[in-house]
């Protein structure tokens, strides 16, 4: 049974808050959104790339994620949970956490159990970046980071979170406060991994970030 | 599980919403711990195979070693390696691809499409979505009301496929 | 959360010092120690049914070797 949440997203254009709905899970509507409207949304962003001949690190880097695979993998197992936003019926971003695979990296930490975002993604009309229209929604992603640092402190993680970062999301992560502990050498093309200690969770449920 | 957000925390986002796009999580073909093979794919694999044939032929047509392409692609060489391999069920980086289609002066979305990274036809992905949405919730567990919607959906989606619209 | 069921645990005298040691230093409840290893034995069991193998790796060395079968 799935549990649903009142949350505002910010229209891109107007700024005007508009209200949304967090689900503590991925629903079939939402695997159904995604394959019916985020991939020939992404198809569009890809084309405008490539005719404006962008450099790759333009691209999108989870442009070829599978949310029918991630979610499909997902149900029957404790450990993995998925969290969806919806606004003026689209979904507007996915998540995907594990509970129990992952542990704290950070010395100050080290071992101890966290929420580790496996997957977040935002909907393609929400993306950001030159080539593109200005994203229709935003605060996705605040928003789904939220969720998990919440879920960490329900699990009694204390707030603690991790997660290896698309290199353009990058200052977005340090922005929300979170440690950045550099390229992983233990991760595929050494994505930098980030984490929250429980200090640096509650500053960013309380204060949105840091400078 | 609930979630209640202050409205003053929106305010202090706002404040820090630098305009990024958030993303996080694994690339293809990366070995975490997660529990099923989550290789993220909407390409078709006899596709793919062709694509990673023609990556080791255009190599070596050219006289090239593995480590030679991957410095002159500016790729990831455990990635190519991985390509070299053959198999359907790895899925390159979208960047890489690109960068391959560049070093061997082929078109980008082609090279694309062949790697599975475009989506296939709106019909193949709209029929794997149904199947997904009829079999991935016990039926059971949703309500009259529910598997009416779920399946008044369906249709919905059945009747665009037929008609090939949106 | 879903509706939630008790259920009494009992344990021999060395589980549960094992049981208290894990929790302080993973700093959880006993409730949330449990739960974890049920979410990881979850996790181990579908990967070796799978036929899978549990295998575990020396950082340093890069010495692998294969853990006792669960299943």
């Amino acid at each position: 049974m799935s549990f649903l949440s009142t949350v505002f997203l910010k229209r891109g254009d107007s700024g005007e808050k508009v209200v949304a709905e967090l689900c503590d899970a991925i629903e079939p509507v939402d695997i159904i959104d995604w394959a019916t409207h985020w991939l020939p949304a992404r198809d569009q962003c890809l084309n405008i790339l490539q005719a404006a001949n962008a450099p790759p690190e333009a691209y999108p880097q989870s442009a070829h994620w599978n949310w029918m695979d991630k979610t499909r993998s997902m149900q029957g197992l404790l450990a993995l949970q998925g969290l969806s936003i919806r606004c003026e019926g689209r979904t507007q971003g996915l998540m995907r956490i594990d509970l129990a695979s992952e542990q704290c990296q950070l010395e100050s930490q080290r071992s101890q159990p966290m929420v580790y975002v496996d997957y977040i993604e935002i909907a393609p009309w929400n993306w950001i970046g030159p080539y593109f229209n200005p994203p229709r929604f935003r605060w996705a992603g605040q928003i789904l980071l939220r969720a998990a640092v919440e879920i960490s402190l329900d699990q009694a993680f204390k707030g603690r979170i991790g997660l290896h970062s698309l290199p353009q999301a990058s200052s977005f992560y340090r922005r929300c406060g979170l440690t950045d502990c550099g390229p992983d050498p233990n991760y595929p093309r050494n994505l930098p991994y980030f984490e929250a200690t429980p200090e640096q969770a509650m500053a960013f449920l309380n204060q949105g970030g840091s400078k | 599980m609930k979630f209640n957000i202050p409205a003053s925390w929106y305010e202090a986002v706002d404040k820090f919403d630098e305009g990024v796009t958030v993303g996080a999580g694994g690339l293809a073909g990366h070995a975490s711990p997660e529990l099923a093979a989550q290789h993220a794919h909407v390409g078709r694999d006899d596709g793919r195979i062709a694509f990673y044939q023609f990556v080791t032929l255009a190599r070596r047509g050219r006289g090239m070693s593995v480590e030679e392409l991957a410095s002159e692609a500016d790729i990831d060489l455990g990635e190519l390696l991985a390509m070299e391999q053959h198999d359907s069920h790895f899925i390159p980086d979208t960047r890489s691809v690109y960068q391959l289609a560049n070093v061997f002066s082929v078109s980008r979305p082609k090279l694309m499409a062949l790697a599975g990274l475009t989506r296939p036809k709106d019909d193949d992905v709209i029929g794997e979505a149904m199947k997904f949405a009829a079999r991935s919730v016990s039926v059971q567990t949703l309500s009259d009301a529910e598997r009416a919607i779920l399946e008044g959906y369906v249709s919905l989606l059945n009747e665009k496929a037929k008609l090939g619209g949106d | 959360m879903l509706t939630k069921k008790t259920m009494t645990l009992n344990l021999t005298d060395a589980e549960m010092q094992v049981l208290e040691d894990l929790c302080a230093k993973k700093d959880l409840s006993k409730t949330a120690v449990l739960r974890q290893a049920l979410r990881l034995y979850q996790l181990v069991d579908v990967r070796l049914e799978k036929g899978d193998k549990l295998v575990v790796e020396n950082d340093t060395t890069k010495e692998k070797a294969e853990l006792m079968m669960l299943s």
